[in-house]
């Protein structure tokens, strides 16, 4: 095992990993950006460099900086987290350079499966299925437009070098499909620093599923089963459960066996996720390969009691996986919860601000994995992900209450965020039937997201009130209730200003 | 104390006094009575009635943030003025948000149509569209591409056309 890694990110998967590599015995270089100086990431590191200027250029993504201070502290491995650098074949090419064990897979491996087109070239080759689409080198919008035409509406725009949703648009109509075509470029220059796209047939009644691997470095390749990840607001995960309500033992093993399939066609090493579309017939088709540790990673530990973070370190120092296929199971049922810093009512907007306070629920088969505590700012540099929260139990259902519970619980004051939002989800009819697709909070929501509001609650006001009365500074001189009982603001209540 | 709460475009009204232990608030035309205990900082428990109501409150600048059955909300206490409190003109682009300016599509002077995209304005590498609200010509661009924009501010101004 390593004595010293670098955790090359920030916020809670960024202390998710160093949790690991403290139980571990190893420890932790962390790194961080000027406003990031007080966050929780650099607290728990062993020791932490600054990396100079905010933006993620100069910072989390700034690869020079990194490999030299993994160098100078003595870090025999780097571990990327999810995002920013985790999977970006130079970054990893140039651990492997400077003799830094790059924790995930070879570039070469990411390189491959960071193509997208490339990786759907390969597992035809393996035999896994594959949805109909243009992934050609011919990227200029005329081109574009044509095969675009050519796969019919509704289609989906994807960057070649994406993930995340980042530059990732549907167009369900020819109008708007060339303004889509140079957004979605343009998102994904900013994003990845490579503008190609790819198109593909956009699935009716698609679910998101997807299977967690592990691969030693000795060709032994487990999957840990499924994830449901169909809950999803402008194409990026708010909700993850397992098992897949949708699932059935037979389809488990056939689309276990492809993941382990596409993992061998790749030669991959270390974690990683094989997504995977159904569609409304239970079809599934390969999508792509997430060469990284997931963000809803939790729920998978919930359900199987491994350690994936743990097992990236031991399968990086070479060590070989013990657990056989055979002796994995999968227990009762977990949810997760991604509790972002945005306004649901305000089209999903990122929020920022001074977390004033923040208060997690705790409980049986709760887990809170967060990077924020009270007195952090939020800054708009980053994702706006704070923290995520993880419920278990018996089944489905008794997971959804606990969830419930547990979101109703969940104080964050300070700054806006989803909390509300995910709770109407997972309090919603058709969610506690399962009846879910990627479409679910389009469907449900819209309406619900543009107006919704009954206004500030009676209990609130009276708080309110007693609050400031409780903290007013001020002598009150006129008691107005005393003063004139026939006072016009006697009557006053809520109104509307402006109109 | 009289005191005015915004929340979403309303002002909530309402009289609190605090004497000994009690409260008398004043409230849309009924008077209640309670008692209160602040557990820990920010943290409420409000005895009204039989009913016991527990809440966190914090402050911002601006703002107040007021925990309650699970929910959040955000107001601000408004000082009186018998006008309306904010005004917004018709035809104001604020920014929706905090970001960079990646694309500016317009120049001054521009003829545009409803639904015509503005400006490009990226935060957490998603992209925010600034549409045109009606037809009408462009009279101030308040930004240049890469520039910085907060959240708030005015990017465009637009005459409605006829």
């Amino acid at each position: 095992m390593f004595k010293k890694i670098l955790v090359a990110n920030r916020g809670e998967i960024a202390v998710r990993v160093m949790i690991a590599c403290q139980e571990l015995g190893v420890k932790t270089v962390g790194v961080y950006s000027d406003v990031d100086k007080k966050s929780l990431h650099v607290h728990m590191a062993d020791e932490a460099v600054c990396l100079g200027d905010p933006p993620p250029s100069e910072s989390y993504l700034n690869i020079e900086k990194i490999i030299e201070v993994a160098k100078r502290t003595g870090a025999e491995a780097v571990h990327p987290g999810y995002g920013f650098l985790a999977e970006n074949p130079d970054f990893a090419k140039a651990c492997e350079d400077s003799g830094i064990k790059f924790i995930g897979p070879s570039h070469k491996t990411i390189n491959l499966l960071g193509d997208k087109i490339e990786a759907k070239k390969t597992m035809i080759k393996a035999g896994v299925p594959v949805i109909p689409g243009y992934q050609g080198e011919r990227q200029d919008v005329d081109t574009l437009i044509k095969e675009g035409r050519k796969i019919g509406f509704p289609l989906l725009i994807k960057a070649t070098a994406g993930g995340g949703g980042k530059g990732m648009r549907i167009v369900r109509s020819e109008d708007e499909l060339e303004e889509s075509i140079e957004g979605a470029k343009r998102e994904a220059k900013s994003a990845f620093g490579n503008d190609s796209v790819f198109l593909e047939k956009y699935l009716d009644k698609p679910r998101h599923v997807e299977f967690q691997i592990l691969a030693d470095e000795y060709g032994n390749i487990i999957h840990l089963f499924e994830r449901e990840c169909s809950i999803q607001r402008r194409h990026q995960k708010i909700i993850e459960e397992t098992p897949s309500p949708i699932m059935t033992s037979k389809l488990r093993s056939r689309m276990g066996d492809a993941a382990v399939k596409v993992a061998e066609a790749a030669g991959y090493t270390n974690a990683g996720t094989v997504e995977f579309m159904v569609d409304g017939d239970l079809n599934f088709y390969f999508m792509e390969v997430n060469t990284r540790l997931q963000v809803e990673h939790p729920i998978t530990e919930m359900t199987t009691g491994v350690d994936i973070v743990k097992w990236q370190l031991r399968i990086a120092s070479g060590e070989k996986l013990t657990i056989k296929q055979k002796d994995l199971t999968q227990r009762g049922h977990a949810i997760e919860c991604r509790i972002y810093a945005e306004d649901p009512s305000h089209g999903f907007l990122p929020s920022v601000g001074l977390i004033k306070k923040i208060e997690m629920p705790i409980g049986p088969n709760i887990r809170n994995d967060t990077g924020v505590e009270a007195d952090m700012e939020v800054s708009s540099y980053y994702d706006p992900l704070l923290a995520k929260l993880i419920v278990s139990s018996e089944n489905r259902m008794e997971s959804i209450m606990k969830m419930s519970w547990a979101l109703s619980r969940y104080i964050i004051l300070g700054v806006t965020t989803n909390i509300g939002f995910l709770r109407q989800v997972i309090e919603h009819p058709e969610f506690k039937k399962g009846n879910i697709t990627t479409h679910f909070i389009d469907d449900y929501f819209k309406d619900l997201l543009s107006k919704r509001q009954t206004g500030l609650p009676l209990n609130a006001v009276i708080s309110l009130a007693v609050y400031d009365a409780l903290h007013s500074q001020r002598q009150e001189v006129v008691r107005f209730k005393e003063a004139d009982p026939h006072s016009p603001w006697r009557r006053l209540g809520r109104w509307r200003i402006g109109v | 104390m009289f005191i005015n709460y915004e929340y979403e475009g309303h002002v909530y009204s309402v009289i609190v006094e605090h004497r000994d232990n009690e409260f008398f608030i004043t409230y849309d035309n009924n008077e209640y009575t309670v008692t209160a205990e602040e557990v820990k900082p920010g943290l409420l428990k409000v005895k009204l009635g039989d009913t016991v109501i527990k809440c966190a409150i914090s402050e911002g600048d601006e703002n107040k943030f007021i925990f309650i059955d699970g929910d959040v909300y955000k107001v601000k206490r408004v000082e009186l003025t018998g006008r309306r409190v904010t005004e917004r003109k018709e035809g104001d682009l604020n920014s929706p948000i905090s970001g960079t300016v990646v694309k500016v599509n317009i120049h001054e002077g521009d003829h545009v149509k409803k639904d015509d995209v503005l400006l490009v304005i990226e935060a957490m590498k998603m992209e925010y569209l600034i549409r045109a609200p009606y037809d009408g010509v462009i009279k101030k661009i308040h930004f240049k591409e890469k520039e910085q924009v907060e959240i708030g501010q005015l990017t465009v101004e637009i005459e409605k056309g006829e």
